[in-house]
């Protein structure tokens, strides 16, 4: 298992460098530069200042050239200044990363601890009413695209009922804990909709299929209770690709929600990511976007190592 | 979100504020105090003014920050600022030289010399250290300097040199006369924190910025909002700032911030003009439509080959124009919020002309110009002439929500006489490049002025931001002899006689102009909306919050 795990995390060197190399060519490929926006909000400009700001940026360096800098500069430990605020990347990241993190994880485990009965009770009952009302609101968060659903609970929780902030994650001069729960509800539930809808799918159909598998009738014909049957024997094994599926979301607790994190003006990674994309702040990108892919690729082990850990049948060597 | 900011680099000379205020500069604080009027109603003290703002900004440094300098103008003073009259005032200058008061003078070698008296007594926020002469001279080396990344820093080249004739004096020698010297220096830097320092990436002043205004650098928190607090010293009387404390949230989602106003979570914020029917009628706010220096604009390009044929006529051009309904444009979708656009100076600029040629709807008129010169309607309903098809490009930024609206409207009225519209949309930074590059065929988007109404940089031949190739030398040395005139009245003959040819000529078609919808809590008292890049934080001093 060890040899295997090092084996992983020796692949990921070229995997990782491969990315970078993908995405700095893609970012750069991208029309218009970082430029643009300084021309697009300053529409009188003086051109000797581009140019003044170009060399500063080193962008009047052929992109190879560019990518070798960049590259250097991360593997002593630097990700650059961001071309926007002047920053250091690591810096302006690591302030948002809490933000996203808080974010993420409650939306996270209130998914999973709604998502994981619903389906479980919904392939129990196959066909029932329950199932049928599941399936379709399943299929309802699905569709529902995310910026729609987030202002209409604005509307209806914040502005009719006054009941929750719009947006934010404090109020300030308070950011007491109750405040900063009661900034949270909204976007977390949002976001949960969809990995409830998703996950309780998985749940349902795979429990679906062992359900039918030999070794449930086994059990429950040498007489075990069917409470005993589902629980120790079904949704155990249900669970395997489930987990794997939900480890693999795990990424994105970091690299945030894009569109939430815009609506609701909470601070996290998505939001940086979106103003990193429009003003073409090639280093916040290449910061924001090699977090996310090295999580990605580091959660896809982790996925595999649970897997063979729930799966006795899977043995890694 | 919308955060342009323009400012006129190119622009010069003695504008607005001598025009307004050719009555004796005062000496006192500045002209503006004219909070003594609402004292009767009774400023109060106290309270927190929350703001909700757009997209975060870069950085707090006036000069570098890409954004509209709102936050910045709350801490930082600068010799002027311009306001709700569209006038240069002096801030930290006891008052700006003119001709007329002695300040403005030509040296023998031709050169102008301008003096600036100065307040005297000012403090920075440290306390310690006082606003003097050299603070100013300090901030022009600066800007002109390599590197600056001012945006606007040709306009302060023609300053050869700044001299500190005394602690409370800064002369300023000019190579030429420039109508904007006034509309320079909004901020002043503060030397005694930045000398030798790398200001365009010091970060100790660019997120906590110091300056001698009415409110104090208190925090940053990313993502969220900055805060300012009362300075209990400040120099115009410590009963100003009324306010204790400015919050600026940033909610970068227009509809969220429409949702954070009805619930009372701010009491100030930015609209769109399509929003403005959701806000005119809440009962704790006011509603102010903003008339920007700033209109939306039809250009065609004649830097293609295939676009100098087409619109090389000018006939096409007028025909074009014709087929562009202003009126259902302004009140379909833009819901009557805002004014049909003649020309390129505001009504409300002392420079506004309203005798240039107007462009009216008129299809019937258009489409025999178009028959005239020779675009006749072919098999398809498009019209042709030779191996062209009438069939135009509209360059348009996806950010750009009521361009996609009202380009529906042009579509339809184009297709109707023939004219075919293909809208090419492309994402904001894209647009830019391209609408920079000259390779577009038309397009409508915006200009912003300063409180200067010199176009030159826009429509002169070789002016930086003329993107559309269109070029007359006549137009130019009016524009030109504008930009050099330091006399208001000679200066507004020239400025009338280039709008006038810039109409006649069919370069670019004014639709309308730009409006900036401000919702204000009812509660605040003294608020001065200004249509200018320096934005309406000008006399944010004399705010208050009634409880």
């Amino acid at each position: 298992m060890s040899r295997y795990v090092r084996r992983r995390l020796i692949q990921m060197v070229p995997l990782l460098f491969g990315i970078s190399v993908l995405i700095f060519v893609l970012i750069q490929a991208a029309p218009g530069g970082p430029e643009a926006i300084f021309l697009e909000n300053r529409l009188f400009i003086d051109p000797q200042v581009i140019e003044a700001f170009r060399q500063r940026l080193g962008l009047d360096q052929p992109v190879p050239v560019q990518y070798v800098r960049w590259l250097t500069a991360v593997l002593s430990g630097d990700f650059g200044i961001s071309f926007t605020t002047g920053r250091p990347v690591g810096q302006m990241i690591l302030e948002r990363l809490p933000a996203t993190l808080e974010l993420m994880s409650v939306s996270f485990v209130f998914a999973a601890v709604i998502a994981l009965p619903l389906g479980a009770y919904s392939a129990v009952k196959q066909y029932s009413l329950f199932d049928f009302a599941a399936t379709t609101t399943s299929f309802l968060g699905i569709a529902m695209p995310v910026f729609w659903f987030a202002l209409i609970l604005q509307l209806f929780f914040s502005v009719q009922l006054g009941w929750l902030p719009t947006s934010g994650r404090d109020t300030i001069g308070d950011g007491s804990f109750p405040d900063q729960v009661r900034h949270l509800i909204l976007p977390a539930f949002v976001l949960s909709i969809r990995h409830i809808a998703g996950w309780s799918r998985y749940m349902r159909s795979s429990l679906l299929d062992v359900i039918r598998a030999d070794f449930i009738r086994t059990a429950r014909a040498k007489g075990l209770r069917e409470q005993m049957v589902l629980v120790q024997h079904a949704v155990k094994n249900a669970l395997i690709p489930v987990v794997s599926i939900m480890a693999l979301d795990l990424a994105g607790l970091f690299s945030g929600a894009v569109i939430a994190e815009t609506i609701f003006a909470w601070p996290g990674i998505g939001r940086l990511f979106v103003q990193a994309m429009f003003s073409r702040d090639y280093p916040l990108l290449m910061g924001i976007l090699m977090m996310s892919s090295f999580l990605v690729v580091f959660f896809n082990l982790i996925a595999d190592v649970v897997y063979g850990w729930l799966d006795p049948r899977i043995s890694y060597t | 979100m919308v955060t342009a900011r323009l400012k006129l680099p190119v622009a010069l000379l003695v504008i607005a504020t001598l025009a307004g205020c050719a009555a004796p500069p005062s000496t006192g604080p500045s002209p503006t105090t004219a909070a003594s009027a609402s004292a009767a109603a009774g400023p109060q003290k106290g309270g927190t003014l929350r703001i909700g703002y757009g997209a975060e900004v870069d950085n707090l440094n006036a000069f570098t920050s890409q954004f509209l300098t709102d936050i910045e103008l709350t801490m930082v003073e600068g010799l002027i600022v311009s306001n709700d009259k569209n006038e240069y005032i002096p801030v930290l200058a006891k008052q700006v030289p003119t001709v007329a008061n002695g300040l403005v003078k030509t040296r023998a070698d031709g050169k102008l010399e301008l003096t600036w008296p100065l307040q005297q007594g000012v403090m920075w926020h440290d306390q310690v250290h006082e606003f003097t002469a050299d603070d100013v001279c300090f901030t022009w080396k600066y800007v002109v300097s390599v590197g600056s990344e001012v945006y606007n820093r040709n306009s302060y080249l023609p300053i050869s040199d700044c001299r500190v004739q005394d602690k409370y004096t800064a002369v300023m020698v000019w190579d030429k006369p420039s109508a904007i010297y006034n509309g320079l220096f909004e901020a002043i830097l503060p030397k005694y924190m930045l000398d030798g320092k790398d200001i365009v990436k010091y970060d100790p002043y660019n997120r906590s910025p110091v300056g001698t205004g009415p409110y104090i650098f208190s925090e940053w928190k990313s993502g969220e909002y900055v805060r300012v607090k009362r300075n209990p010293n400040y120099w115009r009387g410590t009963q100003y700032p009324y306010a204790d404390e400015i919050v600026f949230r940033f909610i970068p989602d227009i509809n969220t911030r429409l949702n954070a106003v009805k619930a009372g979570e701010v009491d100030f914020a930015q609209m769109t003009p399509t929003q403005v029917k959701d806000v005119k009628d809440l009962p704790n706010f006011n509603l102010t439509l903003v008339q920007q220096n700033s209109w939306q604009h039809f250009d065609m390009s004649i830097k293609t080959e295939r676009g100098a044929r087409i619109f090389g006529d000018k006939n096409v051009r007028q025909a074009l124009f014709m087929l562009i309904d202003k009126k259902t444009i302004v009140e379909g979708v833009l819901e009557g919020t805002v004014q049909v656009a003649d020309t390129v100076a505001p009504t409300t600029s002392p420079y506004y002309n309203p005798n240039v040629k107007k462009y009216p709807y008129d299809p019937t008129a258009a489409k025999k110009l178009l028959d005239d010169a020779g675009w006749k309607v072919g098999s398809t309903g498009i019209r042709e002439k030779g191996t062209d098809k009438l069939q135009l490009t509209a360059l348009l930024s996806s950010a750009d929500a009521i361009g996609k609206l009202y380009w529906q409207v042009i579509q339809q009225n184009m297709k109707a006489a023939g004219v075919d519209i293909v809208i090419d949309t492309k994402e904001a930074a894209a647009r830019t490049t391209v609408w920079r590059s000259g390779q577009w065929e038309i397009q409508i988007s915006r200009w912003v002025l300063p409180a200067d109404p010199s176009v030159t940089g826009l429509y002169s031949c070789k002016g930086s931001n003329n993107m559309t190739g269109f070029c007359d030398p006549v137009m130019d040395e009016q524009m030109i002899k504008s930009d050099e005139e330091l006399d208001p009245a000679k200066r507004k003959a020239f400025l009338f006689k280039a709008q006038e040819l810039l109409a006649e000529n069919a370069f670019s078609l004014p639709v309308y102009y730009n409006v900036n919808p401000i919702v204000t809590t009812k509660k605040l008292g003294n608020f001065k909306a200004s249509g200018t890049n320096l934005g309406s934080f000008w006399n944010v001093y004399e705010w208050y919050l009634n409880k």
